[in-house]
């Protein structure tokens, strides 16, 4: 295998690599709305809840999710077997831990007289957060949400324990085929940045200006 | 007949051990202009935000057009909807331009179409002659600017009264006047207005009574002239004495 050829080999895992990570990050933001949400404006018994999961969720390792899902859960219930979704799921499950606390620090700088300005409006909590919070929180949010993504990312590597054909996996099957470790990790290594910082770094620069430019 | 539009009967409003709000007994009526004056922390902020609906008060009834809003089972979202409220500190939403913060309230509470809420909006933003900073985000507008759309955002709803709590408090010295001037107009047009402010003035000059309130209550209500000629309290008068840096006998 040339160089070229054992490069292109490693390319052929970033649909898989990107997949799961984008899909977990969806998972995440799903979820870790409304928890920011209950935490902040659910009252206590759901407030507590929301704040459990973001503890727990935000404290234990992916790895340790994942493994408990795959081998733990995946040996009862059957759709845990399959290491895609498994590893989605995990990765999605802790993300939306960190995407909680991501919104709940966004929010809380939107202020508080904003709530009270659309509700002496009339409208009710409900519409305020949605029309009101939420789109400033998002904006504030952006930059957190690039790093996230970046994070997951990085993060889906895990997952090439448990099977799934992501580019690790591809890495490590590479360096068994030609006896090195240089270029299935170097090579990893460069496509790893530039999946993860246009991400980051664009993310960042958009949400920045957006804020500077709305006062946020 | 008079017709009462807000009302609050002996109102307490207690914040742990601190009493913000120590009964308070206050009407409102239609097409009248009633100014709270009074120190900062003496309870005007707080009394106001409790006739918005925006802070259920400890103890004590709002009268919202004769009916007792906490007692029954009204829609206190509906209520607030024909309560206009202009804050102190600028309150616009910073993600829309002050054309669509005069609008979320149109399309979003009254439901009105597109067209007609912006008809209605551009309306209210040319009563307070902003209506060619229509598609300017509160960012890139002045403080008294934002204000003014402050004051567009609850005159667009119809509301049947507006409280303004210190609408030109944090504003510069030269950004005042046009939110005063602003305010003037809706009361020589017969807006309900319940307004607490500092500018003494403006006070004098639209007040249909001067509400003096000091420690959490109501310590003299006078009609302007009255009030300001000859206060009947000792701490009217050292109030008015310091706000005029001591300027006496207008």
């Amino acid at each position: 295998m040339t160089p070229l050829e054992q490069f292109l080999f490693l390319l052929k895992a970033v649909p898989v690599t990107l997949g799961i990570s984008l899909a977990s990050f969806a998972l995440g933001f799903a979820i870790g709305i409304p928890i920011a949400l209950l935490r902040i404006y659910g009252g206590s018994p759901l407030s507590l809840l929301a704040d459990a999961y973001e503890k727990l969720f935000r404290s234990v390792p992916v790895l340790v999710v994942m493994f408990f899902m795959y081998f733990g859960l995946g040996s009862v219930i059957h759709i845990f077997k399959d290491p895609y979704v498994t590893s989605i799921l995990s990765l999605g499950l802790v993300s939306a831990a960190n995407q909680s606390q991501i919104f709940r620090s966004a929010i809380g700088s939107v202020g508080k007289t904003q709530m009270m300005a659309a509700i002496s409006l009339g409208l009710t909590k409900g519409g305020a957060v949605r029309y009101v919070i939420l789109p400033q929180a998002f904006i504030v949010a952006i930059p957190g949400l690039g790093s996230e993504i970046a994070l997951l990312i990085k993060d889906s590597s895990y997952s090439f324990l448990i099977g799934v054909l992501e580019l690790m996996k591809h890495a490590s099957i590479l360096r068994a085929a030609t006896r090195s470790a240089v270029l299935p990790y170097i090579g990893s290594a460069i496509i790893y940045v530039a999946l993860t910082f246009p991400f980051a770094n664009y993310m960042d620069k958009w949400g920045s200006r957006k804020r500077r430019e709305l006062g946020l | 007949m008079v017709a009462r539009v807000l009302e609050g009967l002996d109102v307490w409003k207690v914040y742990g051990k601190t009493v913000a709000v120590a009964g308070v007994t206050i009407g409102i009526n239609k097409g009248e202009t009633k100014v709270i004056i009074g120190p900062s922390g003496s309870g005007k902020s707080t009394l106001l935000r409790c006739l918005g609906l925006l802070e259920r008060p400890t103890k004590g009834r709002i009268l919202f057009e004769g009916t007792d809003v906490y007692a029954s089972k009204l829609d206190l979202s509906k209520l607030r909807a024909k309560i206009g409220f202009v804050f102190q500190d600028p309150s616009l939403f910073r993600h829309l331009t002050a054309l669509d913060n005069v609008k979320l309230g149109l399309r979003r509470v009254l439901g009105l179409s597109e067209d007609e809420a912006r008809r209605k909006a551009l309306e209210a933003l040319r009563l307070v002659r902003m209506e060619e900073w229509a598609d300017h985000y509160p960012a890139q507008l002045s403080g008294g600017q934002q204000q003014r759309v402050g004051i567009a955002r609850a005159i667009a709803m119809d509301p049947d009264i507006i409280i303004f709590d210190e609408p030109t408090a944090s504003l510069d010295i030269e950004l005042k006047w046009e939110v005063i001037e602003v305010m003037r107009d809706l009361a020589k047009r017969g807006t309900t207005m319940l307004v607490a402010t500092h500018e003494l003035h403006f006070a004098r000059e639209v007040a249909d009574e001067i509400i003096f309130m000091d420690h959490g209550k109501i310590v003299e209500v006078a009609p302007p002239e009255e009030f300001f000629k000859r206060p009947k309290t000792e701490r009217a008068r050292r109030f008015m004495a310091r706000l005029l840096g001591g300027v006496t006998g207008w």
